[in-house]
């Protein structure tokens, strides 16, 4: 006796259709499950038979073999529990082939019997288009994002063959439980003085230019970076999807049934590998810190504390806002475009910025600036140097501009600039004439190079953005220079 | 085959076990030749070895100085810890040619300390003294590199082996000032320069100079040392005054409550050294551009910015609160003073010229 079941498993942020061939017959009672199973696929099989037994259904004393097809593609998680389930009643004879046809299911088993949450549900759920869907009750709205509403949820696996049976209909979605919506981030009143590093922010934020911030211990770097997300636009539904769909992928807690439509805000600790940072992973290729922030913010506190190999594999993500990840199973492709924004002290001790304060020797600088290469560098359009705020301005009792204010002017810096005519590649934008001749004092005196002028100009057409100016004058530029001239404490 | 009295001095000073005060004691009583025959037992070494390490060093061009004998430098005739031999690569003559002053500080200063004592290297120089430093990074490399080919000979005292240029990124320092004047070691070639030579290193250092300058120190900075050594010997010791918040300014402004003499120019040290009236006034070099007044900004934002910036570093924070111009106003008036040429951009940090 045979059956197939369609289903699917996860395979980095996307989903792979598996069709699953449940065979049982006579022989030594017995229950084998072949097609690259991973560990947990392997251990459906003691699952499934106790989701069975709890269910009052008959297990079959024959010899069972179920097949993962196609079955040189791994397997990985729960969520093949229940159509193993489904396919093993079938070819027992306890649910007609009928009943499943047309339909995919995915899901994990409790031993009671109960559906469990699988994670990825957005990308199995496109996997198995255009067959109709049978998922925990828990995730039929998180499927249904993509999938409109030929999505059914069970409760249990006894529910559900009596609704396969006819017995009864699919149970009705419990109504959206009210979530309080995760904290917005924290605004940015709360920073006192500071008013560089605010303008770095902004201008980040507006022209989606990559920020370094360089200052001792206390001078509120975290504290500032923290503060960027709230300046940022909401995301457009198709990136907002994007989000959501890798989230849901890396198995991140989502709200319910909801689209994340915030950018997201990343802060893997610097003792991040580099696997955790890209993605990756022997079997599973699960997406990194680097995906997980796209259309979002990757914050990289102590950057000088990150392993050089993590640092150097941002390059390519940064140059194309997607990354490969090549294991031996395969390669897939997650997004990764995200804004980075990075800290770090100008020295080990921290206290380079103030002339004399450093106790640092000149070998342990020399060897904390190397870790940031020049490569990796040149990636941050914006390198600022922050002081510690001044005490006065820190005591004030007056908050500092609010992160709305600011937002709006980022959303307006925005419009304009998708307003404007998409400059091809390697074309500057219209300056001032007194705006090119400071560029070309700089470019002479060797302050600035090539590609530092193709940075400056795109850096001071955001400020000129952010001002409602249509012509880059000679303050937007001065700006821009301004914004970068931390890379002097920074390169030896 | 007869070897000079020199060769067997470098022999006994080659021997891993045997440190400058053993081989004071060793070379004391007894002619080289003697004294490594009777620590044969120690070095194991023969006749043939004493041959090897003479001809590296004669073909290093290192020369071999002996108490007592010709070219030993008078200042270390008396010297209560002369060392027992000296290693000379360059002109050993240099070390007796002129008045000496060391100018020592730390391995990392500010832009302050890294001027001045580029400037006092050149300025001394040029006034006909030999500048005597480490060449270590920071302030000792600064003031050779603004001593070398500015008038007298450079002399450099290092810790280690004349083979082994330390540290390395002086190399080409190390060949400039061995060119002009001398680099003298008491470790044989061979020697890695190891922590503990350096205060070894710094009281040869202040034995060799008839006054000591401490440029930029901190409070604990082993420019103490030297100023030990120096003050043990009753050679003068002067201090360059640095501002109270700078913790490279520590060691100096304490040397200097201490009743060192304040070193505000070259012009201080050659009164020190007695030599005011023979070669005052310092000649005004290239380095020294005349004072002229620039034409700084008369109105508007410009002034405001202009007035807010000090000879020393301002952040633009800080820059930003004073004048109440927001950042993009700001930028545009210092990048204005800076094509003015009174404004200067130090790492994101500006400063009035």
């Amino acid at each position: 006796m045979l059956a197939a079941v369609a289903s699917a498993t996860l395979s980095g942020a996307v989903g792979r259709p598996v069709s699953v061939e449940v065979h049982v017959s006579n022989g030594l009672p017995g229950f084998t499950i072949v097609g690259l199973p991973d560990a947990a696929v392997r251990e459906a099989r003691d699952r499934v038979r106790a989701a069975i037994l709890s269910s009052s259904l008959p297990w079959p004393m024959r010899r069972i073999t179920a097949n993962l097809a196609p079955s040189g593609v791994r397997k990985g998680g729960a969520g093949l529990d229940l159509p193993i389930a489904i396919g093993l009643l079938v070819a027992a004879g306890e649910l007609s082939p009928d009943c499943t046809e047309g339909l995919a299911f995915c899901g994990e088993l409790g031993l009671n019997g109960s559906l469990r949450h699988v994670p990825g549900m957005i990308a199995l759920a496109d996997a198995t288009s255009p067959l109709g869907m049978v998922v925990p009750l828990c995730d039929v709205r998180e499927a249904a994002l993509v999938r409109g509403d030929d999505v059914h949820g069970a409760a249990t696996l006894g529910d559900l063959t009596r609704i396969l049976r006819g017995q009864s209909g699919w149970p009705e979605v419990p109504a959206q439980s009210v979530v309080p919506r995760a904290p917005s981030a924290p605004d940015l009143s709360d920073v006192r003085g500071q008013a560089v590093g605010r303008r770095a922010l902004e201008v980040a934020a507006a022209g989606r230019h990559h920020l370094l911030m360089i200052g001792p211990p206390g001078s509120g770097k975290t504290m500032l970076a923290e503060r960027l997300a709230g300046l940022l636009p909401p995301l457009p539904p198709a990136d907002a999807l994007t989000v959501t769909r890798i989230h849901s992928a890396a198995g991140c807690a989502l709200p319910d049934g909801a689209l994340l439509d915030r950018p997201p805000f990343r802060a893997p600790h610097h003792q991040a590998s580099v696997v955790s940072l890209v993605g990756g992973g022997s079997w599973s290729l699960r997406p990194g810190e680097v995906s997980l922030a796209t259309h979002g913010i990757l914050f990289l506190d102590e950057l000088g504390e990150f392993p050089v190999a993590a640092l150097e594999a941002l390059r390519q993500p940064l140059e194309e806002g997607a990354i490969r990840v090549s294991r031996a199973g395969g390669t897939v492709t997650f997004p990764a475009a995200f804004l980075l924004v990075a800290a770090m002290n100008p020295c080990p001790c921290g206290e380079g910025v103030y002339e004399g304060a450093c106790t640092c020797t000149p070998a342990s600088r020399a060897r904390y600036r190397r870790r940031i290469s020049a490569p990796l560098l040149d990636r941050f359009d914006l390198v600022v140097p922050l002081s510690r705020p001044d005490p006065d301005e820190l005591l004030a009792r007056t908050p500092g501009e609010p992160s709305a204010a600011v937002a709006a002017r980022v959303a307006a810096a925005r419009a304009r600039a998708t307003a404007r005519v998409a400059p091809g590649p390697g074309s500057r934008p219209e300056l001032a004439p007194d705006a090119e001749a400071l560029l070309a004092s700089k470019l002479r005196s060797g302050d600035l190079s090539a590609r530092g002028l193709h940075k400056v100009s795109r850096v001071a057409r955001t400020v000129a953005d952010l001002a409602g100016e249509g012509v880059v004058s000679f303050a937007h530029v001065s700006e821009a220079l301004s914004l970068r001239a931390g890379r002097a404490a920074v390169v030896v | 085959m007869s070897l000079p009295e020199e060769a067997y001095a470098v022999a006994v000073a080659a021997v891993p076990s045997v440190g400058p005060a053993t081989l004071r004691g060793l070379l004391a009583s007894d002619p080289p030749s003697v004294a490594w025959a009777r620590s044969r037992g120690a070095s194991g070494g023969s006749v043939h070895d004493v041959a090897r390490i003479w001809a590296r060093h004669t073909e290093l061009g290192i020369s071999v100085l002996l108490p007592g004998r010709g070219s030993w430098p008078a200042r270390l005739v008396d010297d209560p810890q002369a060392p027992a031999v000296l290693f000379c690569l360059g002109d050993p003559s240099a070390l007796d040619g002129a008045p000496t002053v060391a100018l020592v500080g730390t391995r990392a200063p500010t832009r302050y300390g890294i001027g001045v004592a580029a400037q006092l290297g050149t300025d001394l120089s040029g006034a006909g003294v030999s500048v005597v430093s480490g060449l270590a990074l920071g302030i000792d490399g600064a003031a050779h590199e603004g001593a070398c080919g500015a008038g007298a000979s450079p002399i450099g005292v290092v810790a280690g082996g004349l083979d082994d240029p330390y540290p390395r990124r002086h190399a080409r320092l190390w060949e400039r000032v061995a060119e002009n004047g001398v680099i003298v070691s008491e470790s044989p070639a061979g020697v890695r320069t190891e922590k503990w030579r350096f205060p070894v290193r710094n009281r040869l250092l202040a034995a060799l100079s008839d006054v000591v300058v401490v440029v930029e120190s901190r409070h604990h900075g082993g420019s103490r040392h030297t100023v030990d050594a120096a003050v043990a010997r009753g050679i003068p010791v002067g201090a360059v005054p640095g501002s109270i918040r700078s913790a490279t300014s520590e060691g100096p402004n304490a040397l200097l409550a201490d009743g060192a003499f304040p070193v505000c120019s070259a012009g201080d040290i050659l009164v020190a050294l007695s030599l005011e009236g023979a070669t005052v006034p310092v000649p005004a070099s290239a380095s020294t551009p005349p004072r002229r007044r620039r034409p700084g900004p008369t109105s508007g934002t410009d002034l405001r910015v202009y007035e807010a910036l000090t000879p020393d570093p301002v952040a633009l924070d800080d820059l930003a609160r004073v004048t109440g111009l927001d950042v993009s106003a700001l930028c545009g008036a210092l990048e204005r003073l800076a094509l003015a040429g009174v404004a200067l951009d130090v790492g994101g940090w500006w400063q009035r010229v």
